[in-house]
């Protein structure tokens, strides 16, 4: 490990605590008994965590998300995996224009392609409907997945798969035994990066998203419109807490270096 | 016919001609090296044969078998690769068992199969390790262990030993011999060092520009170089201008407009006292080897190479005057180079 000059540490401890800090003031005023925004708070209470548990609309909500985000994130992964190896490993016409294809949603913003889902889905008559809005959040997640995959398929050793093929795999047992095996870290990483954004994404599903449909995100957004109370501040000190026990967990039994690095 | 032939062989990239016409028969239980700088078509050649490039013309048979278009799974070739090519995710074991999963053998066969080729290649403590966490030339011998064990027609070594270091290398030439006799495998070898072709191969295949322009068994490739270019990359060669005599021997000329080039090997070359041999020099540098003493020495004909066995004496000095001398049936008359490289 090389040893940092004390500048770059400086700047480093910057970035830190420019990044955590809001998240540490949410995490406090989560715990106040008081009815405002307020910190430092008077006292330690859990009152505005036992508020949440007692909505059921956010349960609903959260459950929304988590399962909005499974469904686009693996959906995302089955299109990102074939078409990253297609577009790294084989020449066609087209091919740059489909790799730009499936960037372009990280580059349309959001607000935009939630205005245009909206008209689109109100023309096909399936507002509110949860299996579109998977599909939405489908397109704008892809281009993650698509970029960890082409890196991770960058990486693979060509002759690894010739060593197979001379010993006898069939297309089919080379891609399954060999190549997926070793772009796997990719994929995952992929996957949570795309589960991520999904779970994080408000901007587009504000347009298409039905009461019945409503995501965690969109519900915060909305109540905070309304009124802002510590009832906030404890459903985001909720979804940190959650991320963190994921990402540990997830540290403990895979690497996180593996998934998001590709380290072996 | 030969065991594994190439007819004709040609591989063109656009307008580019990577492999022209190669013609090459190898006979069963043979080790064939094909040797010449980076470029050369060595490479393609032998992606042409495992099946990984497509044959732009020619033929390749394999034990009368025409395999020119056959996909690389179904030739049972072994390779070899340079960089190894092992499966990260899979033990030692299951790198080795892989060909013979893909043959559907019964378990208790391929558990045979494996302890027997680990054994082979001196690795049946490492079954279980991951590729990971065995040295390169551990690695390298797994990859030899995979390609045996599924007792393939013909080895293909591609570069095997470029990415060990000295020391390694020399051991795993003679590994690799050892191996290939034991098993009697017919084996194709394709590298860039002359040294790795000349100590292991029955016979060694240069190839220049696509071309392959001599074929011959290691000593009388190093001792009878048909043309410049091999008598320069084969070995140490000092060339010198000449012409046949009555006799029809070549004769080294002082004049520069002789019409042949000569080849003089520097371990061919008597270093005697000033004055006497056949021509005189001035040593101008030394370098030690170790088994022997090398010297460049300068001459009317230009600056020679001389080396002399370390035989204990003690070595002549930078600037001292020597005589030169050789026996003149050990100059070979080269041919012109008829590709440049």
């Amino acid at each position: 490990m090389s040893k940092n000059g004390p500048l770059a540490l400086t700047f480093h401890s910057l970035v830190v605590v420019f990044m955590l800090a809001p998240l540490v003031v949410v995490c406090l005023v989560a715990f106040t008994p008081e009815n405002t925004l307020s910190l430092p708070t008077a006292g330690f209470s859990l009152r505005w965590f036992e508020a949440v548990f007692e909505r059921a609309d956010f349960l609903e909500a959260f459950k929304n998300s988590l399962q909005l985000a499974f469904l686009a994130a693996s959906l995302a992964t089955l299109i990102a995996v074939p078409a990253g190896l297609a577009i790294t490993r084989l020449q066609f016409p087209g091919r740059d224009f489909l790799n730009v294809l499936f960037l372009s949603p990280i580059i349309i913003p959001h607000l935009v392609l939630g205005v245009a889902l909206l008209r689109l889905f109100a023309l096909l008559g399936v507002n509110g409907s949860f299996t579109w809005l998977v599909l939405a959040h489908t397109v704008v997640i892809t281009p993650y997945v698509l970029r960890l995959v082409i890196a991770a398929a960058i990486g693979v050793d060509r002759s690894a798969e010739q060593a197979a093929e001379s010993l006898g795999a069939s297309r089919f047992t080379l891609f399954r035994k060999i190549t997926l095996p070793m772009i796997l870290p990719g994929i995952a990483g992929g996957w949570l990066l795309a589960f991520i954004n999904s779970f994080d994404e408000v901007t587009l599903s504000i347009f298409v998203t039905s009461p019945a449909t409503q995501t965690l995100p969109v519900k915060m957004y909305v109540y905070a419109t309304e009124s802002i109370d510590p009832m906030m501040a404890a459903v985001s000190a909720l979804v940190i807490a959650l991320t963190a026990v994921t990402m540990i967990l997830l540290d403990r039994v895979y690497g996180l270096d593996r998934v998001l690095v590709g380290k072996h | 016919m030969a065991f594994l032939q190439l007819d004709n062989l040609c591989k063109r990239y656009g307008a580019i001609d990577a492999v022209v016409a190669t013609n090459l028969a190898i006979e069963q239980g043979e080790f064939v090296s094909l040797l010449g700088p980076s470029g050369c078509g060595k490479t393609t050649t032998l992606q042409m044969i495992a099946g990984f490039v497509d044959v732009s013309s020619g033929r390749i048979l394999l034990d009368g078998r025409d395999i020119t278009h056959a996909k690389p799974s179904s030739r049972g070739l072994g390779v070899v690769f340079q960089s190894y090519a092992l499966f990260p995710h899979m033990t030692v074991a299951d790198n080795v068992a892989f060909g013979l999963r893909m043959r559907k053998q019964p378990e208790a066969e391929i558990r045979r199969k494996v302890t027997e080729v680990l054994a082979l290649v001196r690795l049946d403590r490492h079954a279980q390790r991951y590729p990971r966490e065995l040295s390169g030339g551990q690695r390298q011998r797994v990859a030899l262990a995979r390609a045996l064990v599924i007792e393939p027609p013909v080895l293909l070594l591609d570069e095997p030993l470029s990415n060990l270091d000295a020391n390694l290398r020399e051991e795993m030439q003679f590994e690799i011999r050892r191996i290939q006799s034991e098993v009697g495998i017919t084996t194709l070898m394709v590298t860039h060092d002359q040294a790795e072709a000349l100590s292991i191969s029955d016979r060694v295949v240069v190839m220049q520009a696509g071309r392959v322009t001599q074929v011959d068994e290691p000593y009388r490739l190093y001792e009878h170089p048909r043309t410049r270019f091999i008598s320069d990359f084969v070995g140490k060669a000092n060339l010198l201008p000449g012409e046949l005599d009555g006799a029809g021997l070549p004769q080294v000329q002082h004049s520069r407009d002789a019409s042949l080039t000569l080849s003089l090997r520097p371990e061919k070359i008597d270093l005697l006292d000033n004055g006497a041999g056949r021509l005189q020099g001035r040593i101008l540098t030394r370098y030690f080897l170790g088994s022997q003493w090398l010297y460049r020495i300068g001459t009317p004909l230009g600056e020679l190479t001389v080396v002399r066995r370390n035989d204990g004496s003690a070595p002549l000095g930078e600037g001292v005057d020597v005589g030169l001398d050789w026996q003149p049936e050990l100059l070979r008359v080269l041919a012109a180079d008829e590709v440049s490289a």
